[in-house]
């Protein structure tokens, strides 16, 4: 009976056929393989958000210092990839590497709260950046760390590192798109886990009242780091993929605040805390961003660019968002959902009166 | 800038994010005003000054006050999103390049003691301490300074005492708001900048409201001169690039390790 439910749902179906279609994209080569990069993006941004989200979510603590996490992924793999590391090794080791960053610095800063949390990582971020930069500078006037840089480069400064391109670039490709759909669905589940479970009961706890959640017995401190640690070692693993499939980084791409600000601003535009919400936000995010940076505004006299306006869209939301539905996209569909039941309800009553 | 984040903070126990933005603007409105128009450089802030003080009260009113109930990470959000509109904005109108104010007092110089100072930078320096003192005569001496400061200590007390605290808590605002953008239009003056100008200034005002203990005028000063001295010193011992570096290592370090600023040090070294 039940399982003849599901079978008949249309939203089981519905999801049967995306899932279908998103894993036959790179054999029906629409448009030269636009299709397929922007849903490795896609893929990419939604393992971000979900990734952030167990941080910012559950637990609360908004973090906009997530893109060290990505940037040390993307320079770990690079860095052992031009020494001679197999390639797909490094994917673990840069997901280890960003943990233990977390760790590093989440350990005295999760015992800030709140707002100031949130100052801190902003600056934990931009010293990271400005650390990459100029790391082989430092390193080249040390003769004890000298020993690290290979051809006097470690870091590439502001020119970054490029990794070499291989020979079947098409094949090479669609193999990273299929790892990356594997890694969001990974990350979804991770998410999904640690929602049903005890820890993300702490960490719920954590966000509605910290103090409160001490008393009960929850270990903030320990739940808080462990949940950043669990985060960025998946934001970790993402910048290594990506570092791996366009072959080319530096500092102010993958260290830069704008990924920070998107790894905020995706969660939230699509459902801060839930599950699903994350994936929204991230699909409306690539998809409203691929549009905008591509699309002209013609207004007859004058041609304006729209890639300007990328960011003021997305500020923009994040202003209404927070106004008026702080529960995202997902807020918004319950909230649509409940007055349209109720229309139901309504029309239904009249028409028993009648 | 610092002396208005602090009052912002102090009154509303907001973290302004908005400010890095409204600075930004500050100085391209100078830009504008001195460029364009052929205003006189030094006197652009006495245009400048109130527009955004009306700006900041329209700003509390309408958009920030909605969110005063909420959890403290809400209006961080909302700041934040305010803070990336205005900076699109001025892509947007300006583009990315870098602008710099250059004006027939820019290479001008004078002699003091047998050292060259630039015209510029004194009188930047002048009008920023006199802004100060206009604020601390303000804040003591006058019923609406001492209205703030009361909301600021104790809001619902404020309120029973009579004051009309969502009034006083819009004319603070107005007026943080007001100094982020004398704050720019100075600093345009002598730096070079582009939209992004606020952010690493946001930050290092953030660094020295936090040296400086979160609610105290003077601990501000003081922060600004252990934030100025600290960075002069990683010139000297590491490398130039590295000053914006120590700025921000120093403020997540201070974040943790003293929280109460130079000042919470100093009483708990007492207290012992």
């Amino acid at each position: 009976m039940q399982v003849k439910q599901v079978l008949c749902s249309w939203k089981l179906w519905l999801g049967v056929m995306v899932l279908a279609f998103l894993v036959l994209i790179p054999f029906l080569g629409i448009q030269g393989g636009y299709l397929q990069t922007l849903g490795f993006l896609t893929f990419l941004y939604i393992t971000l958000s979900t990734a952030w989200n167990i941080l910012g979510g559950y637990a609360g603590q908004t973090s906009f210092g997530h893109a060290t996490f990505y940037g040390l992924g993307a320079y770990t793999t690079c860095i052992l990839a031009l020494r001679g590391v197999p390639i797909l090794l490094t994917i673990p080791i840069a997901g280890g590497v960003a943990s233990f960053y977390g760790f590093l610095w989440g350990y005295p800063c999760l015992r800030l709260r709140g707002q100031y949390f949130a100052i801190a990582t902003i600056g934990v971020g931009e010293a990271t950046r400005l650390l990459m930069l100029n790391l082989d500078d430092l390193i080249k006037n040390n003769s004890l760390l000298k020993g690290f840089l290979q051809k006097g480069v470690l870091t590439g400064g502001a020119t970054g590192l490029m990794l070499p391109t291989p020979e079947d670039i098409r094949a090479y490709a669609t193999g990273f798109y299929y790892g990356v759909m594997v890694l969001m669905f990974a990350a979804l589940g991770v998410s999904w886990w640690v929602k049903k479970g005890k820890f993300g009961l702490g960490l719920f706890a954590i966000n509605m009242d910290i103090d409160a959640a001490e008393t009960v017995g929850v270990h903030t401190t320990r739940y808080k780091i462990l949940a950043l640690m669990l985060s960025a070692f998946m934001v970790g693993i993402s910048g290594s993929i990506y570092a791996q499939y366009v072959f080319y980084i530096d500092p102010q791409t993958v260290f830069g605040f704008p990924m920070s600000i998107a790894m905020v601003l995706m969660p939230i535009i699509g459902g801060i805390g839930t599950l699903t919400g994350p994936i929204l936000g991230a699909v409306v995010y690539i998809v409203v961003q691929d549009r905008i940076l591509t699309a002209n505004l013609n207004l007859g006299f004058i041609k304006l660019s729209l890639s300007a306006l990328h960011l003021l869209v997305y500020g923009g939301l994040l202003v209404l968002i927070i106004l008026f539905e702080p529960k995202g996209i997902l807020g918004m569909h319950r909230r649509l959902n409940n007055w349209l039941k109720k229309g139901k309800v309504g029309s239904l009553i009249t028409a028993g009166k009648v | 800038m610092s002396y208005g984040l602090t009052l912002i903070y102090g009154v509303m126990k907001i973290v302004n994010l908005a400010h890095a933005g409204v600075m930004m603007w500050g100085a391209y409105f100078a830009f504008v005003l001195i460029t364009r128009l052929g205003g006189n450089p030094f006197l652009a802030p006495i245009v400048i000054v109130p527009v955004f003080f009306v700006f900041g009260m329209f700003l509390q009113r309408y958009i920030v006050r909605r969110v005063m109930g909420a959890p403290p990470i809400s209006s961080l959000l909302l700041l934040f999103g305010v803070w990336l509109i205005m900076q699109n904005i001025s892509y947007l109108i300006f583009s990315g390049d870098t602008k710099a104010i250059t004006t027939k007092y820019t290479l001008l110089t004078f002699q003091l003691a047998g050292i060259p100072v630039s015209v510029n930078r004194m009188v930047v320096f002048i009008v920023g301490i006199l802004a100060l003192l206009a604020l601390r005569q303000f804040l003591g001496h006058t019923y609406m300074g001492k209205a703030i400061r009361a909301t600021a200590q104790d809001s619902d007390a404020s309120k029973l005492a009579g004051i009309n605290t969502s009034r006083i808590t819009e004319i603070a605002f107005g007026i943080g708001i007001a100094l982020a953008s004398l704050a720019g239009s100075l600093m345009a003056l002598i730096f070079a900048f582009d939209p992004d100008f606020g952010r690493s200034h946001l930050l290092k005002g953030f660094c020295i409201v936090v040296l400086g203990g979160l609610e105290s005028m003077i601990g501000v000063a003081l922060g600004a001169l252990v934030l100025a001295l600290a960075e002069a010193l990683s010139v000297l011992w590491l490398m130039p690039a590295m000053q914006d570096f120590v700025s921000f290592a120093l403020l997540v370090i201070v974040l943790i390790v003293m929280p109460g600023g130079m000042k919470g040090l100093v009483d708990r070294f007492f207290s012992k």
